[in-house]
């Protein structure tokens, strides 16, 4: 451990003069990466897509061991915790019935109101392959990419609850950014109440809420899911628990666990765009303005065929008849949502 | 003639051997498994090649390779470009500054002038990140990465002396 054996390599030939130029050079790549430079995160994905097979062969040994060393801390514990968990099932059984009678009673009133469903969101599951838990970034990385339809923005789930958001997206892989990360900002809801807040990481294990409205008294234990704002998540993603700061602010003890989950669900929710209700002919400035409609356009002659050739056997299509307006919704669309409890 | 061409093979091996050691510390620190099951970040074991070699042999852990370091360990931990190499490079500086100082430390000093280097780079990268996030990170994983840090400098630097004496050896004008 002695340093003062070494032999220094006097070589000072302005060395630093290429510091400084590199310094700068550094500066510049932060610069440019602030200005969402995709050049770094393609490389970076390029590097986990080829090193996913190995990363996939290597962890396969070392789950067990990550799982066991990662719950240490509760080896003492267990048995308070056996006994908290059996007191937690019992009323989770309880929570499960009146869930049921709920959820009957709630289709019953969707029946009579004849209300649209909420669409079902689509997932692809993936593979947590490889963690990084870097002093200024918590990530994880997926082994489902752009091949699996996935896409930056959207959200990661386990069984338990949300998790993080995609953040890169690579042929094979994907970089999952986490909620409790610095750079995480999620709108959510917190309910009963409908609150509106921010969710915002800062690399601890709860996150911190930022209330909308500063006048909001929230309660230890409500439920805080995501809210849909700006239509990159879908609402109503189950997130955590409210629990307060011992500074007075709020923060968010999330459901799901990072550390311990092994397989996710990437949701692909995308908002239907809205589209504008069809024109009618009357609808139409010509009409309007007492003129007769203009007439479609007529399909352009067909040219003269060769003398070779044979004559096609395309006919012009007539002229669509002017848009009748709109028809009232087809017995299909008035039809109600079927239930499956058979309770109707 | 084949003495020479032997000479030049085992003058080009033992220049590429700081920053292959600086290289698979990179990957070592940033494969993204824990076994530790994520409880401390990752020691930064890039920088103890990089700070024993940008010590002894200047020569071979030109600041240049400080740079190309500390861009892969960006690359490789998903953090913005250009953090580490900026803090690899004032970490740098101060070696290259206070290099006589630093050598001639032994024992627990040895030890103290990395986690003084080591230090300055982690503030440095600190300070980089808060101000890129506006936003203050919180201090407590910097810190225990600095700490894992120096704590496997004490096995690393016995491993990184073995293979200076074997392999890569002082400065030819020394001699």
């Amino acid at each position: 451990m002695a340093n003062g054996t070494w032999k220094i390599a006097r070589n000072r030939s302005g060395a630093q003069l290429p510091i400084a130029l590199l310094a700068a050079l550094a500066i510049a790549l932060i610069l440019i990466g602030k200005a969402q430079n995709p050049l770094f995160d393609r490389a970076r994905t390029t590097v986990t897509d080829w090193a996913s097979p190995v990363l996939r062969i290597a962890r396969a040994p070392l789950d067990g061991l990550d799982r066991w060393m990662g719950s240490i801390g509760e080896i003492f514990s267990v048995y308070q915790e056996n006994l908290r968990l059996k007191d937690e099932n019992a009323r989770l059984r309880q929570w499960r019935n009146a869930a049921v009678a709920l959820e009957d009673r709630v289709k019953r009133y969707q029946l009579l109101l004849r209300a649209v469903p909420d669409p079902k969101l689509s997932s692809v599951m993936a593979r947590v392959i490889g963690r990084s838990n870097q002093p200024f970034l918590q990530t994880m990385i997926l082994d489902a990419g752009k091949r699996q339809g996935i896409k930056p923005g959207q959200a990661v789930i386990d069984a338990r609850g949300m998790i993080g958001r995609i953040f890169l997206a690579g042929n094979y892989t994907s970089w999952v950014i986490l909620l409790t990360d610095l750079n995480s900002r999620i709108p959510v809801n917190i309910e009963p109440g409908n609150t509106q807040a921010i969710m915002a990481g800062d690399n601890s294990g709860a996150p911190v809420l930022d209330l909308l409205s500063q006048r909001v008294v929230l309660k230890p234990g409500a439920q805080v899911v995501s809210s849909g704002d700006g239509g990159l998540l879908p609402p109503g993603l189950a997130i955590g628990t409210v629990v307060e700061n011992s500074t007075g602010g709020y923060r968010v003890a999330l459901l799901a666990d990072p550390g311990a989950s092994d397989d996710v669900n990437v949701v692909d929710f995308k908002l239907k765009t809205e589209q504008p209700p069809a024109t009618t002919a009357n609808e139409l400035p010509a009409t309007a303005a007492g003129l007769p409609p203009a007439a479609p356009p007529q399909p352009a002659p067909v040219a003269a065929p060769l003398a070779s050739a044979p004559a096609p056997a395309v006919k012009p299509t007539p002229a669509a008849p002017p848009s009748p307006p709109p028809a009232k919704p087809s017995a299909a669309a008035q039809e109600p949502p079927t239930s499956d409890t058979g309770n109707e | 003639m084949e003495r020479a061409a032997n000479i030049m093979a085992g003058r080009f091996l033992s220049s590429i051997v700081p920053v292959a050691f600086g290289i698979l510390g990179v990957l070592i620190a940033n494969f993204p498994i824990s076994i530790l099951g994520g409880l401390v970040p990752p020691a930064l074991l890039v920088f103890m090649p990089l700070y024993f070699w940008a010590m002894v042999r200047p020569d071979l852990m030109t600041p240049f390779w400080a740079f190309v370091l500390g861009i892969l360990q960006d690359l490789l931990s998903g953090g913005p470009a250009g953090v580490w190499a900026a803090s690899f490079l004032a970490a740098y500086f101060l070696i290259d500054r206070q290099r006589d100082m630093l050598a001639g430390l032994s024992g627990i000093g040895a030890v103290a002038g990395f986690a003084v280097a080591a230090l300055t780079a982690c503030l440095t990268a600190y300070a980089i990140v808060a101000v890129y996030y506006w936003h203050l990170p919180p201090a407590a994983p910097m810190l225990l990465q600095l700490a894992m840090t120096v704590l496997f400098y004490i096995p690393g630097v016995v491993l990184l002396g073995f293979v200076h004496r074997r392999l890569v050896g002082p400065y030819r004008s020394e001699f």
